[in-house]
Formats: C-alpha cells, sequence, structure tokens
C-alpha cells in the first residue's frame, strides 16, 4: 500500500473499485429503472389519472375516450363539490376528529410509553401484550356491544365519540412505538435531570419529549390518517350530517342506483389530498420511523 | 450503634418508599390509556364473547336466551358460513404471499443505487396512505361498463367488457389485486430498511468467498430480514382476515356470495338478519383462528 504513492493511479483503481462495488453497470441499471417503471406504473396510473378525470367535464368522462383534450379540462367539479355545505362541514369534522384524536392518542400514549419504558412494576409486561392484543380483535365482533355502550354512555352522534373510538383503534400501536423510541433515549439524561430536582412530568417535558420526536412525529402520523380514513366506525357512530366526516360523507354523491362520478372522482380527491400532503411532509421521519418501528419491537 | 442502625433503617425507609412512589407514579402514567382501552374495547369484547352463547336479536337487545353452544353448531352446518371461511383463507393467504413476494422485488429494486431511487422511495407509499373507501372509487371507477378506462382498453382490443366488480369469477381476483395495490408499498420500505441495516462488509466477505448474488441474497440477505419478515407477514395475516371495508365497499360480498369473507358475513348477520349471538359467534370464531395462527407463526419463527 505504502509503495503505492502513484496518486493518478491509485485514483483509477479505486474508482475501478467502486464501481464494481456499485455493480451499477447501465445494463443493470436499466433493468433497474424497467422494474421500478412496471411497478410505479401498478401502483400510480390509477391514482393520476383520477386525478386527471376530476379535472374534466361530465361529457368526457361519460365518453369512451381514454384521454383527455384540452378542450375538456374543467374546474367544474369541485365547484360543484365544494359549493355544497354539507359536504364543506365533512371536511371540517373530519379535520376537528383527525387532530383530536392525534392529540389525544399521543398524550395518553407518551404517558403510557414512558410508564413501560422507564419504571418497574408488577403487570408491565402483560399490560403491553394486552395493548397489542386488541389490535387482533375483528371490530365486527365488537361493534354491537361497542355501538350499545357509545349508546349509554350518550357518545352516538356526537364528535366527541367518533374522536374516543378513533383513539381506542390508535393508543395499542401508538404506545408501541413511542416506548421503543423511549427505550433508546438514554436513562442516564433522566437520572440527571432528577438530580437536578425534576420531577416526573418535567423530566416528560424537558428531556423525554423534545428526544422522542422522531418516534412522536410516526405515532401521530399513523393516528391521523387512520382516524381520517375510517369509514366503519363513523358508519356506526354518526347518525346526522352534523357528525359525518369525508369517507364516510362520500355517500352524498352515491344514490342508489346512479352515481355522479365526476362529483364523487373530484370529492376522494378532495378527500386523499390532506393524507397525501401530510405524507409528503412526514415523508423522511415516517417511512424511516414505521420501518424502524417492527425492528425495535425486538 | 443504636444510630447507625436507625440510620440504616431509614435508609432502606427511603429506598423503599421512592420505589413505592415510583411504582404508583408509573400506574398513574399508564392508566389513563388502560382505562380507555378497558372500556371502549375490553368490555364490548368480553360482552360479544358471551353474545356468542345466546340467541338475541338486535330489534330487541335485552331479551338473550342461552342457548349454549348451538350458535357454533347452526355454523357447521352454514353453508353460507363454511364459503366465507374458505373465501377469508384463501384471501388471505394469497394476498399476503403476493404482497410479500412483490414489496420484496420492490425492495431489492429500491435498494439499488440507481440516480432518482429517492424519487421512487419517496412516491412508493401514496397507495398505503389514501383511504380504503377512495382506494375503492378508484377501483371500481376503472372497471365501470362503457367510460371506465380498464373497459375503454379492452373494448378496443375487441376484447369483453363488463363492470368487472359484478362478474363472478373475477370480482374475488380483483379484491385481491386492490390488497396488493395498497400494501406492496408498506412492505417493500419495511423490507428496505431491514436490508439497509445489514452491514456492508458481510456482502464484501461473501463476495471474497466467491459467493454470487444468489448466494448472497439466500445466505446474508434473507435470514437477517427475516424477524421483520415475520413482523409483516402476522401484522398482514391479522389485517387481511378481520379487513371489512375493502370487501364491503367494493363488492359488498357479492355478486352471488362470490367474495363473501367471515367479516362481511357477521355484519350481514348482525345487521341484516339481526342475529346477534350468530354474528358474535362467527366473531369468535375468527379471533380464535387469528390467535392459533399467530401462535403457531411465532413458534414456528423461534424454532427456526
Amino acid at each position: 500500500m505504502a509503495t503505492n504513492t502513484d496518486p493518478e493511479s491509485r485514483n483509477i483503481a479505486q474508482r475501478i473499485d467502486a464501481w464494481l462495488d456499485d455493480d451499477m453497470s447501465p445494463r443493470r441499471a436499466l433493468v433497474v429503472y424497467l422494474v421500478l417503471g412496471l411497478y410505479f406504473a401498478f401502483l400510480l396510473l390509477p391514482v393520476v389519472y383520477m386525478v386527471l378525470v376530476s379535472f374534466t367535464s361530465q361529457e368526457f368522462l361519460f365518453s369512451s375516450e381514454l384521454l383527455p383534450s384540452l378542450g375538456d379540462l374543467t374546474l367544474y367539479n369541485y365547484e360543484a363539490v365544494l359549493s355544497r355545505g354539507d359536504f364543506r362541514t365533512y371536511f371540517v369534522n373530519s379535520m376537528i376528529v383527525a387532530t383530536s384524536t392525534t392529540l389525544l392518542v399521543l398524550t395518553v400514549g407518551i404517558l403510557a410509553g414512558y410508564s413501560m419504558s422507564r419504571f418497574e412494576y408488577p403487570g408491565r409486561g402483560a399490560l403491553l401484550y394486552a395493548f397489542l392484543s386488541t389490535q387482533m380483535l375483528p371490530l365486527v365482533l365488537i361493534l354491537i356491544p361497542f355501538y350499545l355502550l357509545m349508546n349509554s354512555l350518550n357518545l352516538v352522534d356526537s364528535l366527541f365519540g367518533i374522536i374516543i373510538a378513533h383513539a381506542v383503534i390508535g393508543i395499542p400501536l401508538g404506545t408501541w412505538l413511542l416506548k421503543g423510541y423511549i427505550d433508546d433515549i438514554p436513562e442516564s439524561l433522566d437520572e440527571a435531570a432528577k438530580m437536578d430536582g425534576c420531577s416526573h412530568l418535567s423530566i416528560l417535558r424537558r428531556v423525554i419529549v423534545p428526544l422522542a420526536m422522531p418516534g412522536i412525529a410516526v405515532s401521530g402520523f399513523y393516528t391521523f390518517i387512520l382516524s381520517w380514513n375510517d369509514y366503519l366506525l363513523v358508519s356506526m357512530l354518526s347518525q346526522t350530517a352534523a357528525t359525518r366526516t369525508l369517507p364516510f360523507g362520500l355517500q352524498l354523491f352515491q344514490a342508489q342506483n346512479t352515481v355522479a362520478w365526476n362529483l364523487l372522482i373530484a370529492a376522494a380527491v378532495i378527500t386523499m389530498a390532506p393524507v397525501i400532503l401530510l405524507f409528503a411532509v412526514a415523508q423522511r421521519w415516517v417511512v424511516e420511523g414505521l420501518a424502524s418501528g417492527g425492528m425495535k419491537g425486538n | 450503634m443504636a444510630t447507625q442502625t436507625e440510620s440504616r433503617f431509614s435508609r432502606y425507609r427511603e429506598v423503599f418508599l421512592s420505589f413505592l412512589s415510583d411504582t404508583w407514579i408509573g400506574y398513574a402514567f399508564v392508566i389513563p390509556a388502560t382505562i380507555i382501552l378497558a372500556v371502549i374495547i375490553g368490555y364490548p369484547t368480553l360482552r360479544g364473547l358471551y353474545l356468542a352463547f345466546f340467541e338475541v336479536s338486535l330489534l330487541n337487545p335485552e331479551q338473550m336466551n342461552f342457548v349454549g353452544l348451538e350458535n357454533f353448531a347452526a355454523l357447521a352446518s352454514d353453508p353460507i358460513f363454511k364459503q366465507a371461511l374458505w373465501h377469508t383463507v384463501l384471501l388471505t393467504a394469497l394476498a399476503v404471499s403476493l404482497q410479500y413476494l412483490l414489496g420484496l422485488g420492490l425492495a431489492l429494486a429500491l435498494k439499488e443505487k440507481v440516480p432518482g431511487a429517492g424519487i421512487f422511495r419517496s412516491l412508493s407509499m401514496v397507495t398505503w396512505v389514501m383511504p380504503v373507501i377512495v382506494m375503492v372509487i378508484i377501483f371500481r371507477f376503472m372497471v365501470q361498463n362503457g367510460f371506465g378506462p380498464i373497459n375503454i382498453l379492452l373494448d378496443s382490443l375487441g376484447m369483453p367488457t363488463t363492470y368487472w366488480f359484478g362478474e363472478p369469477g373475477v370480482a374475488f381476483p380483483l379484491i385481491i389485486v386492490m390488497h396488493i395495490w395498497r400494501n406492496v408499498p408498506f412492505y417493500a420500505i419495511s423490507l428496505l430498511a431491514a436490508m439497509q441495516s445489514i452491514p456492508k462488509e458481510q456482502y464484501e466477505a461473501a463476495r471474497l468467498d466467491s459467493a454470487g448474488p444468489l448466494q448472497r441474497f439466500r445466505h446474508i440477505t434473507l435470514p437477517q430480514i427475516s424477524y421483520v419478515s415475520m413482523i409483516m407477514i402476522v401484522l398482514h395475516v391479522t389485517f387481511t382476515f378481520k379487513n371489512f371495508d375493502i370487501v364491503y365497499l367494493s363488492t359488498g360480498g357479492g355478486p352471488l356470495g362470490n367474495t363473501e369473507v367471515l367479516a362481511t358475513y357477521v355484519y350481514k348477520q348482525a345487521f341484516e338478519q339481526y342475529a346477534l349471538g350468530m354474528g358474535a359467534s362467527i366473531g369468535v370464531v375468527m379471533l380464535i383462528l387469528m390467535l392459533a395462527f399467530t401462535v403457531i407463526y411465532v413458534k414456528l419463527e423461534e424454532v427456526d
């Protein structure tokens, strides 16, 4: 090694090494692009096509043309959908429900995750398993008793009831993810804060929460989409337009035998837009966090 | 001497008290989540299990007749139940294995360091984050007769066209395709993360031992993604097995019961036949099958 003093030749050798290391010959790159192209055509073309169609006229939509011409493009569908007061209410309801559910799950999830990560007490492990096992329950099994319970608690047809119902679905995985992230924070930091006379609550606020931010982002995102996307629980608990959220509210455009496809598709785009935007913003943490969350439970 | 014992005693006391208070604080922090779960999900679950042994009508849920195991006996001779059970098992097995294989393939492609791979990676989860109802609307639109893009294409090729969710032989495969469409990116991203955490040196060493790409995949990659694979498979088997909305919203179990699964059958028993006890007993069967699967799978994985 030491004898190799000629920088020129060494540079070339390194480049060849790196090239071999990468194994990225043009032919191989082409195959990779081809495979990725096929996957993403399958995954994204339907979405792109739906978005495109949402900007076209009803005449084009019901024609047997595959692609619209410039003259077919219009904002009419969005104007028609957004001009409906009930649809705007659903949108606001969705925002209220998903945001409140997320805050509720994060609050009780951080407390429970901190407790399960830092405290020793009888039943701790069993509790974590009990939390996680609720994920296995078929929702349809509990639907009726659940409805009767919510009815007796006066939580039917109220946004608060929907928030509680969604929180119940989000808490187990949220707690588990947060516990994993809190486990990764060195306990010496807690001890140091305790020496400085911090109470548990202020350790939580000043040490744990700031350091567990990536985990909080992941759990928060997961809870938000879970709540935003839910159909079954809302269809059960919401009985009037005042408590409907978007996924259930889409039935506004589907009558018994006729579907107003142009409006339905525009409304569907509006329904998915917030979660896709949120995902675009949170993507970095979420993709890594969701993936590594699975490994943390080890 | 006396003071020493006393001070030692008081130190023990302090340790004991702080242990006690720590325990109590631990309980205090975990209690809000526990109470919410116990009341809103624990109680209805127990109640659901209990209902499985009664004859109860949705129209009059107060009136309960204890029937013992009769609901389960009725299930054993119910052809629709057997069909729904078969569909559920078939859907779960096919959807999860295809998702896993395709997800593995996508992960391997995304792992390659081609320019622009990052863009593919960030686009990949779009289908997974959108609401199920929106996915169903997309698919139902695509297969509309006359104006759905799939049928327009088929028509231009001179092939038969119809509303494919209404076609007995096609509706079930279409539901599998929807599962794949939705979940493959999640498998891919999780498996990709597991692959990227494998130390590069192991591949270098294998290369020096002149192991080919396939051998490297078999002996280095596969063993080290097995834990994440297990998590993904257990998660998606339970998800697919109990899933209600994808089937219910796209076909409602039709045409002619061709896509009826256990979850939609429970729903129909309860809300269309008003037979709460019957519905609950199907739910109990689902729960038992899922627990059995999880236990067996995790045990097998441990043996490996």
